[in-house]
């Protein structure tokens, strides 16, 4: 079942398209990363789903609502944005028992959340004092004190250190085990490869890619090497079924797009001997840099 | 709403700059009345003020809460510009939707901490006014009826001020920009306008609070009567925020 759709949403800022009909769903109990180069959308399009932005055009729904018609919205959805929206003079503590009384939280839950993000020895510092590690952690205790069903989070790693960053997967892991729904977005593929389960990747504000991790990497490209004496042989028959290839020193061919079954099946027809067989496939961040490429990086590569 | 307008006074108690405010206002007022008053019917030749036995002489000290009640409205306009200051307006109305409750919500919590203003300054200018009274031996020339009605009109006057502050704040949204503005309203444009055109002055909204507060007009000019003032700051006030509810506040927070 779809916790979010995302319908046709577009953002025009001025004669900037800033989000371009973008369309995808998030499956209740899912993590999905939401992924894409800074200035890809992504912001636009959590704020939309938010009521913060008003979208143009298209519709984004959280359980069959919009985010306005939400009654109790903290109790359906926790979001953390960006980390410096605390009046800096505040202490965490009092940010929290704020946002407890807005999501009619008990008073208990400020210090169930301190404790789940580990702020609990810090809770009566001013946020002003916070560095952005603990700031991200104070956001996270924020979207969490209604103990939401949804949680949409923008770039919730950064700044934190690796440790943090392993927490925050544990955290996010462990929210998800319990049937909630997160979408956590970030530019970097490797940082929320080993939380998500889908991907859903925006560039340039259009929808490029929406899938589970595996078909993501099922449809990279392999590239097949051989060690044959008869190098250029294998390169003719290859090339006249349009395999890109290409010859490495005097015995190395190295076949593109295709698989080692069929490059060997070919020499084995054509009796050519082959010594040796290596097959590499492009990894996460190659699929993700190659989706999200500008059309010059694309035509050099 | 009263969920609503307690996170917003919780918001205000949570943080120092309302009280440094409430303080700068009350060092003010204290100064400013202690000065009038020592030197009521000896001032110098550009500030002269008439003695205290006088009823010009107490009506001049007794509304000294003028200053309190321009920083009340400068409190008005932190309450609503500080949410963009902080980008804490993101937060805010991801708990609240709906951003006209949000508005209402800080126009009455603004309008209770500006009553506040009002009741410290008024306390001082009374308390300093009768202490010198006294202590010179002069007959109290204004009736405790009056001297109340002041006070209750700087706490009055001081609430509304503060509710269009939020107003103000949520139309310019930049808080040193909205500072600037409602002084450079309260101390150039009304001083202005009411010089040159004195039938104007009661119908200014600064200049209306102060004369809720007991201030007399130049020219001799009449004040408007008590709810007539009162009446006219709740309008600027429901007015302003009207035109922020329908323009300003339904922009985009990015």
């Amino acid at each position: 079942m779809s916790v979010i759709e995302v319908r046709g949403l577009t953002k025009r800022f001025g004669s900037v398209l800033a989000v371009d009909h973008v369309s995808f769903d998030v499956e209740q109990g899912s993590i999905s990363g939401f992924l894409g180069p800074n200035g890809a959308g992504k912001t636009t399009t959590l704020r939309m789903l938010l009521g913060l932005v008003e979208p143009s055009e298209g519709t984004a729904l959280i359980g069959g609502n919009s985010y306005r018609e939400l009654s109790d919205p903290l109790r359906r959805v926790g979001a953390v944005l960006e980390a410096s929206s605390f009046y800096p003079g505040r202490t965490a503590r009092h940010h929290l028992q704020i946002q407890a009384i807005v999501a009619k939280a008990t008073p208990a839950r400020v210090d169930e959340v301190l404790h789940l993000v580990g702020l609990s020895r810090d809770a009566d510092r001013r946020v002003g004092d916070y560095s952005l590690g603990m700031r991200q952690r104070l956001g996270l205790a924020g979207a969490l004190i209604g103990d939401p069903e949804v949680l949409l989070l923008d770039e919730p790693a950064n700044g934190l250190d690796p440790e943090g960053v392993r927490w925050l997967r544990e955290l996010l892991r462990s929210l998800a085990e319990r049937g909630r729904t997160i979408l956590v977005s970030s530019h970097i593929l490797a940082e929320v490869a080993q939380t998500v389960d889908r991907v859903v990747i925006l560039d340039r504000g259009r929808l490029v890619a929406q899938s589970s991790l595996d078909e993501l990497t099922s449809g990279a490209r392999q590239i097949v090497r051989v060690r044959t004496p008869r190098a250029d042989e294998l390169q003719s028959a290859l090339g006249a079924e349009d395999v890109p290839t290409r010859l490495v020193g005097n015995d190395w061919l190295e076949a593109k797009n295709t698989t080692p079954e069929h490059v060997g099946t070919l020499a084995a027809k054509l009796g050519i001997p082959i010594f040796e067989s290596k097959t590499e496939a492009e990894n996460l961040e190659e699929v993700f840099l190659k989706l999200t490429a500008t059309d010059q990086e694309r035509g050099s590569r | 709403m009263i969920r609503l307008i307690r996170v917003e006074l919780l918001k205000l108690r949570t943080i120092r700059l309302p009280f440094g405010l409430l303080a700068a206002a009350a060092g003010l007022t204290a100064l400013v009345t202690v000065l009038k008053a020592s030197r009521a019917g000896s001032g110098g030749r550009r500030m002269s003020i008439a003695p205290l036995y006088t009823v010009h002489g107490l009506t001049s000290v007794l509304t000294s809460t003028d200053f309190a009640m321009i920083m009340a409205l400068v409190f008005g306009v932190i309450v609503s510009t500080g949410e963009f200051r902080h980008s804490t307006a993101t937060t805010t109305y991801l708990g609240t939707p709906n951003r006209v409750q949000v508005l209402v919500a800080k126009a009455v919590a603004a309008a209770v901490g500006g009553a506040l203003f009002g009741a410290v300054a008024a306390a001082i200018t009374t308390g300093v006014a009768l202490i010198f009274v006294s202590s010179k031996g002069y007959p109290l020339v204004l009736g405790g009826a009056t001297i109340a009605r002041y006070a209750l009109g700087a706490v009055l006057g001081s609430a509304l001020l503060a509710a269009v502050g939020v107003a103000v704040g949520s139309l310019i949204r930049s808080q040193v920009v909205a500072i600037v503005t409602v002084f450079a309203w309260g101390f150039i444009v009304e001083q202005v306008i009411g010089g040159l055109y004195n039938a104007a002055q009661p119908y200014l909204p600064y200049t209306a609070a102060r004369t809720l507060a007991g201030a007399t007009l130049d020219g001799g000019t009449a004040p408007l009567p008590f709810l007539a003032a009162t009446a006219l700051l709740v309008a600027v006030a429901v007015l302003a925020s009207v035109v922020a509810a329908a323009t300003t506040v339904r922009q985009d927070v990015a």
